[in-house]
């Protein structure tokens, strides 16, 4: 009797635990950043005195509410905080969390292993629904380390438990996304495809709302736009994030029940029954490997694309915004965004901008290989006359490629916006202020083969760490004034102000030589360990 | 002596504290159906994977054709292998995928293929993220028995496939036996390797416990022997051969015969046989009595 009882209540606890050991270890992380980067960024403001009519004329310029959002409350400790790390941790948690969604479902169930679990009295939905219930978790608990942070460093409760709740609904509203999108769609990347085209839609939409006075309704369209809309520190609205959580509730729900509606291994949305072979690009190893970065590319290409020439379009009214404001130009400098006044060092500041997402994109294509090998889609490849060598190498050198053509269309597109509105950026200028970001796109590539050869389980995380981590650092460390030794751990403190100056060569070779030692250790591990499952 | 298709020497796999194989010398000459049996978990995947480079072996070394295994590009252009569980990507299709093995692998023989696709009645159309396990594992098959490589890996690949397609794939191995080439079938399907196999490796807890022909196998074994007599039944005790004798009511008797069965036929000639029924082991039966008690 007890031992019925006993296994009756088992299947929850199996798959809670199941998904808290597959979340725990980025759960901190992610936490801890957030948490940490608040209490820093209160911790190290100084506030300036600044004059009402510059500040009025500062929070109606549509360039910086584009750019930064609306500032609100900047005269005080909290509002500084908000307005400087709010976007950067909402759009990490939101990351995180949608990656998180569709690796503990879809990936699982991609990769098998959720065939044993299913073929017990666990219905997929049930699965589904345990998952995601584990993860949905993890925003309340960066809300709240959050919040408890700031109040620690020192400003108002109000302001920071709804920063707090701000910033839990973002991430509560990813887990439902990538919760959805897991369900719709067959495989793992196009979920994610699917899911990263909300966020990027999201911002984008917020950026439109905040930079064009008649079209601030979009706002409430966005999960970034509606925690812009609280105010935390100034109006302190609840509305918004309440918007906010009641969606993401509502899709988490959808999510169950579309899991319900399916079969396990399939999705929603139906693969076509039947279609005619298309062979290009099937022909060699590094063709097939052009073949799956295509689509991705395309979708990147697309939403940074989009993202760079919005950040053309403003460069005019920015810069001359601040060339008539000096004030803020230090405020900026403060910021990390110092030389915002001319169009080259406007160029410079946002270009550098650029090589998160293009150390990301190549850190998502190593950690795809991963994946494929993970889920056993490589063995038949591997089985073919084709060393792991030779693997590698195509999925690197393509990888590197394509985000080589990333860098470029953002270059192009923030030289076609700011030739749109006359900003004078030369198109030379243009590129080479977008390729100044490539050593560091490099030292990620270099870290994700190194991640690829010896711990294949975080080839995305220790991939993308250069570029996002390496970023986060220099914001903090500029946010606090950090000593210049702990500045110099970003790689972004040693990309020169290409175009507004000439490139850093020196910096430049030595992130080039690292970025190739860890290919070099990388492929090494890779050729000696064991292909997993 | 011909050339060995496949050949192992010492070779072991650690996994932790495990001993997924120990101290494995194998040698399989070119064109002979080499059955790998053993019950799950034994090991079989555990070599092969290391023959095909796909896991280091811990110690020991293996060869195809005289090529070392862990020289990829060189082996892999002689044999051709099918997973236990194939995994595809799920927005290709079958013919992609059957086009992509072709184009990389170690050459295909499109007829063959297009005539295996119809054998194996697989739709090829269709994406692989719609296909069942079954379906997978003849995307596998097909690409596999279509490359005519000399040396066919294949490891269990027929626990997806219903029986009409397994009969399909012991005529192709058999198409593959004409041609020459070798097949070195893991399995734990006995009927599969009594069907297709000229020889057989047994292996128990990743140890090599037997190789022998199936044949042979089976006269290794005993014989089972029950025979009724008219009048009193001989006494047989002592008879070369013959061993667990006892009676079965009166008039028959039943006991188990190692080796030549002469001595005991004299015996049997000497009394009014009645009946007498001789029965061969089934694989099974030796199979059972390999694996006993800790079979792993
Ligand atoms: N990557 C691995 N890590 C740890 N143990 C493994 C691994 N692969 C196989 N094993 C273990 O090695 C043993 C042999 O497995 P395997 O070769 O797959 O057996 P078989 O194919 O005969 O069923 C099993 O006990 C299995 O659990
Ligand atoms: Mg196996």
């Amino acid at each position: 009797m007890i031992a019925t009882m006993a296994a009756a209540a088992r299947p929850e606890h199996v798959l809670r635990g199941l998904a808290v050991r597959q979340v725990r270890r980025g759960a901190l992380v992610v936490t801890a950043v957030c948490a940490g980067m608040s209490a820093l960024v209160v911790a190290g403001y100084h506030s300036e005195a600044l004059d009402p009519a510059a500040l009025a004329a500062l929070a109606s310029n549509p360039a910086i509410r584009t750019l930064f959002g609306e500032p609100v409350a900047l005269d005080h400790a909290g509002g500084f905080t908000v307005w400087r790390t709010g976007t950067v941790l909402a759009v990490l948690l939101g990351v995180w969390a949608m990656l998180a969604a569709s690796r503990t479902t879809r990936g699982e169930e991609d990769a098998g292993r959720w065939g044993l679990l299913l073929s017990g009295r666990i219905t997929l939905a049930e699965a589904v629904r345990q998952h995601l219930g584990v993860l949905a978790v993890v925003p309340v608990l960066v809300g709240a380390a959050t919040a408890a942070a700031m109040i620690a460093a020192g400003v108002d409760a109000t302001g920071s438990l709804l920063h707090g709740t701000g910033l839990a609904a973002v991430g509560l509203f990813f887990v439902a996304v990538g919760g959805v999108t897991a369900q719709l769609f067959v495989s793992r990347s196009a979920a994610n495809g699917a899911a990263a085209a909300v966020l990027v839609v999201g911002l984008l939409t917020r950026m439109v709302g905040d930079g064009a006075p008649a079209l601030a309704w979009l706002r409430w369209l966005s999960p970034f736009g509606l925690l812009a809309l609280t105010r935390p520190f100034d109006s302190n609205r609840g509305l918004p994030v309440s918007l906010l959580a009641v969606a993401a509730v509502l899709l988490l729900a959808l999510a169950g029940r579309l899991a319900a509606r399916r079969d396990v291994g399939a999705a929603i949305l139906a693969t076509p029954g039947s279609r005619p072979a298309r062979t290009a690009l099937l022909g060699s190893v590094p063709a097939f490997a052009v073949r799956r970065t295509v689509r991705p590319l395309v979708a990147w290409s697309a939403g940074i694309g989009a993202y760079f020439l919005l950040l053309g379009l403003i460069a005019r009214s920015m810069t001359e915004f601040l060339t008539g404001n000096p004030e803020f130009a230090a405020m900026a400098a403060q910021a990390g965004f110092p030389a915002l006044g001319t169009v080259e060092g406007y160029a410079a500041t946002l270009y550098a901008l650029l090589a998160v997402p293009a150390g990301v994109f190549v850190a998502v294509r190593l950690a795809a290989v991963a994946a494929d090998e993970n889920a056993r889609r490589l063995t038949l490849l591997l089985a073919a006359p084709v060393t792991r060598l030779r693997l590698l190498a195509a999925e690197a050198a393509v990888a590197g490629c394509a985000a080589l053509f990333l860098i470029t269309v953002a270059g192009i597109a923030m030289w076609a916006g700011t030739a749109t509105v006359h900003a004078g950026l030369s198109a030379g200028d243009a590129l080479a202020g977008a390729w100044n970001v490539v050593p560091v796109m490099l030292l990620c590539l270099g870290a994700a083969a190194l991640a690829l050869g010896w711990t294949p389980r975080a080839v995305a995380a220790i991939g993308a760490l250069p570029a996002a981590g390496g970023f986060m650092w220099q914001v903090t460390a500029d946010s606090i004034g950090a000593p210049s030794w702990i500045r110099a751990l970003s790689p972004f403190a040693h990309l020169a102000a290409v175009p507004a100056t000439a490139p850093a060569g020196v910096a430049a070779s030595v992130m080039a030589g690292i970025a190739a030692a860890g290919v070099v250790a990388g492929t090494v591990g890779y050729r000696r360990r064991d292909l997993s499952a | 002596m011909g050339i060995s298709a496949l050949r192992t020497e010492h070779l072991s796999k650690r996994y932790g504290r495990l001993l997924a194989l120990n101290d494995l010398t194998l040698d399989v000459p070119a064109g002979e159906v080499f059955g790998f049996l053993g019950p799950n978990g034994a090991g079989k995947s555990t070599t092969i994977r290391l023959l095909l480079g796909l896991a280091r072996p811990t110690s020991g070394r293996a060869w195809v054709f005289d090529t070392d295994a862990a020289d990829v590009a060189a082996a892999h252009r002689r044999l051709a292998y099918v997973p236990a569980d194939v995994a595809l990507w799920p927005r290709m299709t079958g013919a992609e995928v059957l086009d992509l093995l072709a184009r990389i692998g170690p050459g295909t023989d499109t007829a063959y293929r297009d005539e295996l696709v119809q054998r194996f009645a697989l739709d090829v159309s269709k994406a692989a993220g719609t296909y069942s396990t079954g379906n997978r594992q003849k995307v596998a098959l097909i690409a596999a028995f279509a490359t005519r490589a000399p040396l066919l890996v294949l490891d269990e690949p027929t626990s997806g496939l219903d029986p009409l397609m397994e009969l399909q794939f012991r005529q192709a191995v058999g198409v593959a036996r004409d041609n020459g080439q070798t097949v070195f079938l893991s399995s734990h399907q006995l009927a599969e390797v009594e069907a297709v196999c000229d020889r057989v490796g047994i292996l128990r807890a990743g140890e090599l416990v037997e190789v022998a022909s199936v044949a042979q196998l089976r006269r290794l074994h005993h014989t089972e022997v029950a025979a009724t007599f008219t009048g009193t039944p001989p006494d047989l005790t002592g008879v070369h051969g013959v061993h667990g004798l006892h009676a079965d009511g009166a008039a028959t008797v039943r006991f188990t015969l190692n080796g030549s069965p002469a001595a005991a036929l004299r015996a049997l000639a000497d009394a009014d046989v009645a009946t007498i029924i001789v029965r061969e082991q089934s694989l099974e039966e030796i199979f059972l009595a390999y694996y006993g008690q800790n079979a792993r």
